[in-house]
């Protein structure tokens, strides 16, 4: 592997300072499953690394008022045992499918975030369930909506001289009324590049779906809200008619390739079956 | 540019260690170069065959991902370490009773996650087992005698936890 410095600062100032005295050269790293092997196979450089592990800014799961506010640092594995988030369904089901029960122990959610695979797990339902990235450098700490963060394979809106502190989802209540699924489709039981990867979050009132956001992964160069999906949907009785509509409009504006894993024909007719399945399964969660 | 080694103290295999690392080496080629331990394996160098699990503070993670330099002051365990005083870990005894390798190529990572598994849940269902080991790679046996042994080691403990 190529030769570059680890520094180990130990508290957040020390790692914002350690980030805009070399970048971009210069790297943060968290759990290095994904920074690792991009080093080796040269897809990534940096000259210096600067190791998250030691920050305790960046750990933790808090709630406040109407937010839950997820630590960057956040493992995967972490993740899924926090008491606090056994309420987010999507989430927790992307967590289980996370590439392995290895790599979870290591893995972080701002890794993830930050990585920004169009393929990449939590971020459809980081998507559905509306979450906040807070960004914080030297001189300020601001926070971007979610589906404003991704702006094309592997681009983000973080500056070099930023991390991801946090994760920001609202608490929706009452909790009996809303719920969220996801799926991920891939070739094999663990370490799989998803296919297609559909999550719903869904309000529900009486017979009618009140609101709705749908997360899509691998169908676009960036993970992508179903905005014309979710029109269909918004607002409309739950029935098969809207569930079949929704899932045409959504397998048309997405924007699949074909590639070694799946064809875009393929990735388009799995959207159209996906879709109303996670919607039918979010919808039986709140009866 | 020239890196330098920084001096780091690790735990492993209950023995404290002195260790001298470059920032890039990897812990896999720390314990198979620098300790001789070479029970925990390279299969794929990416995360994605399992090969390399050990466990570092108590959890399974993967060693071809995992610098060196990260696990100053922490506590390492490889296939090495399993066995106490000469007496195996139920997990070496269930494997050994069931056969359940062929090459052994996958056995210290397969064995190291059945621990970790028994670890957190005593009393697997095969569903559980099946879901645990997903990361683990086994190209000789099917599994099926793997997931035997990680069952049985089960019972053992839960036997011996019941005298």
């Amino acid at each position: 592997m190529r030769e570059f410095d680890l520094l180990q600062p130990t508290d957040l100032s020390d790692a914002l300072d350690a980030l805009a005295a070399n970048s971009p050269a210069t790297r943060p790293l968290a759990g290095g499953t994904d920074m690792l092997v991009d080093l080796r196979s040269k897809r990534a450089q940096a000259d210096v690394l600067v190791s998250l592990q030691n920050v305790p800014e960046l750990h933790g799961i808090t709630r406040d008022n109407g937010t839950l506010r997820i630590g960057a640092a956040t493992t995967i594995a972490q993740f899924l045992r926090d008491p606090l988030l056994t309420q987010y369904d999507a989430l927790r089901q992307a967590a289980f499918v996370f590439a392995n029960p290895m790599i979870r122990n290591s893995a972080t959610i701002a890794g993830n975030i930050s990585s920004a695979s169009p393929a990449g797990d939590m971020l459809p339902p980081l998507l559905a369930l509306d979450a906040q990235i807070e960004l914080t450098g030297k001189s300020e700490t601001r926070t971007i909506p979610i589906h404003e963060f991704f702006l094309g394979p592997r681009k983000t809106a973080r500056r070099p001289d930023e991390l991801i502190t946090a994760i920001k989802i609202p608490i929706s209540s009452p909790q009996s009324t809303v719920s969220s699924s996801f799926y991920k489709l891939g070739l094999r039981q663990a370490d799989a590049i998803s296919l297609v990867s559909v999550a719903v979050w869904l309000q529900q009132d009486g017979d009618t779906i009140r609101e709705v956001r749908i997360g899509l992964g691998a169908v676009a160069p960036r993970p992508v809200r179903a905005t014309c999906a979710e029109e269909i949907l918004r607002g409309q009785l739950y029935n098969e008619t809207n569930l079949k509509e929704a899932a045409r409009v959504a397998s048309e504006e997405c924007s699949p390739i074909d590639d070694l894993r799946a064809s875009a024909k393929y990735r388009r007719r799995m959207i159209a079956v996906y879709l109303p399945r996670m919607v039918e399964q979010a919808w039986s969660k709140t009866l | 540019m020239s890196m330098q080694t920084k001096t780091i103290h690790v735990t492993l295999n209950g023995e404290r260690r002195e260790w001298h690392v470059y920032p890039n080496e990897l812990l896999l080629n720390v314990l198979r170069e620098h300790e001789f331990l070479t029970g925990t394996k390279y299969g794929c160098g990416i995360g994605e065959c399992g090969a390399c699990t050990v466990h570092v503070n108590g959890e399974p993670v993967l060693a071809c991902l995992t610098l060196a330099i990260a696990c100053e002051n922490k506590t390492i365990l490889s296939v090495e370490g399993l066995a106490r005083n000469g007496k195996l870990d139920a997990t070496q005894t269930a494997f050994l009773d069931q056969t359940a390798f062929q090459c052994g190529f996958c056995t210290p990572d397969m064995i190291l996650m059945t621990r970790a598994l028994l670890n957190e849940i005593p009393n697997p269902t095969e569903e559980q087992v099946r879901d645990y080991l997903r990361g683990n790679l086994c190209r000789c046996t099917g599994y099926a005698s793997i997931v035997r042994a990680a069952l049985e080691a089960a019972a053992i403990e839960q036997n011996a936890a019941g005298q």
